[in-house]
């Protein structure tokens, strides 16, 4: 059901002074697959996607997208290559109106987008039950909506692969599920989609495969239910060193 | 060939350079590194110490006590300025460069109106020698004594007093220091004040070798500019430091063989090619390079 | 048609109304009938307050529109002037003097502002560092100029002059037309409408747009796949350019340039001229520009010391009560939406 390789890496090193937040790290991400990265707090997940995405650069490692070394390669380049990012506090354009945050992505002609991101907008357009003509500055939206909100303009620029950073921080369960339920839906409409998330019901929903990160490496890889029955990631969770 | 004067002459040059950029930017920089901001009535700061010196001077006070009097008046007037108008504008770093140059233009232009266009010199204090052919002020070394005195002043201030314990752990975290009881408000001020303080205390230093009068502060606006570019804002005394030596390094031997005016050029040129290795200056860059000999 | 309607129309500027139109159209009608109520004297006088609109709307959209603040923009109005005075100085004789020489002037600064523009903008640097940096250059740029006095100073048989500057620049004229008093009033007017209809056609574009986002937060710009450090730079340039009509049109107005236009006096007023007007919309500096020079004339006239004592305390107080600008936030008041001050 999934396909080649469109994302990996292999041996990503990134220190910051003192702190190791990336070492060995190799991961490899299939075509169309829904992938939740999880790990306790400080275990280097957001670094992780700012160095898919080129807002850092490694120590050493290189990065791959879809058959291409994307290592040096500036952040708007991978953008315009068919990566998005949504970031963990949320960075829609708070005092830009909804209709405005919509329309700053919507020229951006992404070199593999194609009409099935088009539609695959247009589809969360409507489930997220977003107006694009309103005027109201976004600040104003619900907590949820914001987020859905900044989801929406990353869809609008046509990505193929779509890293989300704890995107249902702050929502109720029922928001968290109809979240779920729509990046599963992108999912199988072809989007390749990575997932940092804590709340374990959310990845329960959605995971195919779990990549547990733990102080900057990858602790362990496997299904929900191999991650969840996994007594050793309980233990890092609760603070084992 | 009198070797020994060349060397001697060579050094002073570059040690006067070093210390000149480093008196014109200090105020400057301590303000920065605390409270982000540039403050751009710097040359004004400067330029009221100079009169406050020169003012005093001819009133028959010594030339050291007029320059230490011209700190304490221009900080109580850097006090006034923060508690008005700058604290208003922390966190909006533009803001406050709009809003000081507004008050460097009331201050230069209101000088003009009460003192006119001139005020009276002050000849440089001391004399000359002689090394071989070269001469040398006596005054410029002087400076490089000063600006190194400074430099150790601060590094007291900062590390051994309360006041520089409590102003570092402000500009470390300011809501962390706020909850550990640490009155910010009053530190800003303090700052603020020390920064505008340091400045008139420049601007008396250097009254001496330029001439007096309400837009003078304008000539050291360039070099304490660039210099604090280049120091960055990670840390006021490796930045302070190594940023005057560094830009030293480039004025001194281009403005000995092309005149000041190029001198001050291959600055800025030098300054728009570190940032481009060193975007955040030389303070972060060394910063960088001492956390990263810590750890596991 | 309908897309040059969208475009001119946007909301990224004041005034979209049919009463505005009506308004604007009557203003331009107006200063259209010029000579019937202001002698060619008072016509040279307002045109010089026409003059120095592009360079405010350049600033305006830098720092407004695309969250970048230069102090130095009067750096380009001084290499635009000083061009000018050399080539046209050098062609006198030659119809097509002014119009070349204007053309070096603006190729002059997009020149300058794509080299100190990419120095800046791809260093990645922190944003105070770009009007410090501008402001240094335009201040060591009038330093080198004020010392330009001797003889040896000259190109071809023009002078720079050292601190008294440029004189004797040839008027703008096409073919054996030169603009003066009257005509010149008209052609400073068109290219002043020209600029700003240009200027407004730009931030209610695409690429308004996204100068909007990069001034909001250009990592999420970046992220979304715009090349920012590209996109400022174009709009630095374009903003020198404009700097550089101002300053094209100053020297055709009086004919004469000096060092002191690119001092530090001289660099605060653009400054002055956007903030009190409203840094984020191009109608209100357009208005506050013309205003503000209005009245610096008419206190320069009654020998008044204290302008620029004046021009900071506006800074200061615009800054501290008016943050979006004093025309802006009358006109939001009008418009019954009471905003935010940033």
């Amino acid at each position: 059901m999934n396909g080649q390789l469109v994302l990996r890496t292999e041996g990503l090193e990134k220190r910051f002074g003192g702190i190791v937040a990336a070492s060995g790290v190799s991961i490899a991400v299939r075509e169309r697959e829904l992938r939740c990265i999880i790990g306790p707090n400080g275990a280097g997940k957001s670094t992780l996607f700012s160095l898919l995405c080129g807002i850092y650069r490694p120590d050493s490692g290189r990065i791959v997208f879809k058959d291409r070394d994307v290592t040096s390669l500036p952040a708007f380049r991978r953008v315009q290559m068919g990566l998005g990012l949504t970031f963990q506090t949320n960075r829609a354009f708070h005092a830009l109106s909804v209709r405005q945050n919509l329309a700053i992505p919507s020229r951006l002609q992404v070199a593999a987008s194609s009409q099935a991101a088009v539609d695959r907008y247009q589809y969360a357009l409507k489930l997220f039950d977003l107006d694009p003509a309103s005027e109201a500055p976004a600040r104003q939206l619900p907590h949820h909506k914001l987020q859905w909100l900044e989801i929406l303009m990353v869809l609008a620029a046509g990505p193929d692969v779509l890293l989300l950073d704890e995107p249902t921080a702050g929502m109720s369960p029922d928001e968290t599920l109809q979240t779920a339920r729509v990046l599963q839906s992108l999912n199988g409409q072809g989007l390749t989609i990575v997932v940092v998330e804590h709340d374990i019901s959310f990845v329960r929903e959605v995971a195919q495969v779990v990549t547990v990160l733990h102080q900057g490496r990858i602790f362990v890889e496997g299904s929900v239910g191999e991650i969840t029955a996994n007594a050793d990631v309980r233990q890092i969770y609760l603070g084992r060193a | 060939m009198d070797t020994l004067g060349l060397i001697a002459s060579i050094l002073y040059q570059f040690g006067t350079n070093a210390a000149f950029l480093l008196i014109s930017a200090i105020g400057l920089i301590v303000i920065l590194g605390m409270m982000r901001i540039i403050n751009l009535a710097h040359g004004e700061l400067m330029m009221m110490g100079a009169y406050t010196a020169t003012i005093a001077f001819h009133r028959g006070i010594p030339f050291p006590i007029a320059a230490i009097l011209s700190f304490f008046v221009v900080a109580v007037a850097g006090a006034i300025i923060e508690r008005l108008v700058v604290r208003r504008f922390y966190g909006r770093e533009l803001g406050a460069l709009v809003v000081t140059w507004g008050i460097s233009l009331i201050l230069g232009q209101t000088t003009l109106v009460i003192f006119g266009p001139f005020m009276q010199a002050i000849a440089i204090p001391a004399g000359s020698f002689a090394l071989g052919q070269f001469s040398f002020s006596v005054y410029g070394i002087a400076l490089i004594v000063i600006a190194v005195l400074l430099l150790v002043a601060l590094w007291w201030i900062y590390t051994r007093t309360t006041f520089g314990l409590q102003a570092r752990a402000t500009m470390q975290n300011p809501a962390m220091a706020r909850a550990l009881g640490v009155n910010t408000d009053r530190i800003y001020m303090l700052t603020f004040a020390l920064g505008a303080g340091l400045a008139g205390f420049s601007g008396a230093l250097m009254a001496p070798t330029v001439s007096i009068a309400p837009f003078m502060g304008q000539q050291f606006v360039a070099p304490a500019f660039i210099t604090v570019v280049v120091g960055g804002a990670a840390n006021v005394l490796t930045g302070a430091a190594g940023s005057s030596l560094l830009l030293s390094l480039v004025k001194t031997p281009i403005g000995f063989l092309f005149g000041a005016f190029l001198g001050t050029v291959a600055l800025l040129l030098a300054a728009l090619i570190i940032i481009r290795l060193m975007p955040n200056g030389i303070s972060a860059y060394l910063q960088r390079f001492a956390d990263g000999r810590v750890g596991r | 048609m309908s897309r040059l309607i969208a475009l001119i129309n946007g909301d990224e500027d004041l005034g979209r109304s049919v009463w505005f139109w009506l308004a604007a159209a009557l203003v331009v009608l107006g200063f259209a009938l010029l000579p019937l109520w202001e002698s060619e004297f008072g016509a040279y006088n307002i045109s010089f307050y026409l003059l120095n609109i592009p360079l405010a709307l350049g600033l305006c959209m830098l720092w407004g529109y695309c969250g970048v603040l230069s102090f130095g923009q009067v750096a380009y109005f001084g290499v635009a002037a000083y061009v000018y005075g050399i080539i046209a100085g050098n062609m006198i004789g030659n119809n097509w003097g002014p119009i070349v020489a204007s053309l070096g002037g603006l190729l002059a600064c997009a020149v300058v502002g794509t080299v100190f523009g990419y120095f800046v903008f791809y260093a990645r640097v922190q944003a105070w560092i770009v009007p410090i940096l501008t402001l240094v250059f335009t201040l060591l740029l009038e330093t080198f100029l004020g010392q330009t006095a001797g003889y040896q100073w000259r190109v071809g048989i023009v002078q720079l002059g050292g601190y008294n500057g440029m004189t004797a620049i040839p008027p703008f004229q096409i073919g054996s037309h030169m603009f003066m008093g009257y005509s010149f009033f008209y052609y400073a007017l068109i290219v002043v409408l020209a600029c700003y209809l240009g200027c407004r056609m730009l931030v209610n574009s695409q690429r308004g747009k996204t100068m909007l986002a990069i001034r909001e937060d250009d990592l999420r710009a970046e992220l979304l796949g715009y090349d920012i450090r590209r996109h400022q730079l174009v709009v630095f340039v374009l903003a020198a350019m404009l700097a550089g009509v101002s300053g094209l049109l100053y020297v055709q107005w009086g004919n004469y340039i000096t060092p002191t236009q690119v001092g530090l006096l001289q660099a605060a007023l653009p400054v002055v001229w956007v903030a009190v007007g409203g840094r984020e919309r191009l109608l209100a500096v357009l208005i506050s520009t013309f205003a503000l020079n209005w009245f610096n004339y008419k206190l320069a006239t009654q020998g008044n010391q204290y302008a620029p004592v004046y021009m900071g305390a506006l800074l200061v107080i615009v800054m501290l009560f008016f943050p979006r600008g004093i025309i802006v936030t009358v006109a939001e008041f009008f418009r019954g939406r009471r905003w935010k001050a940033t």
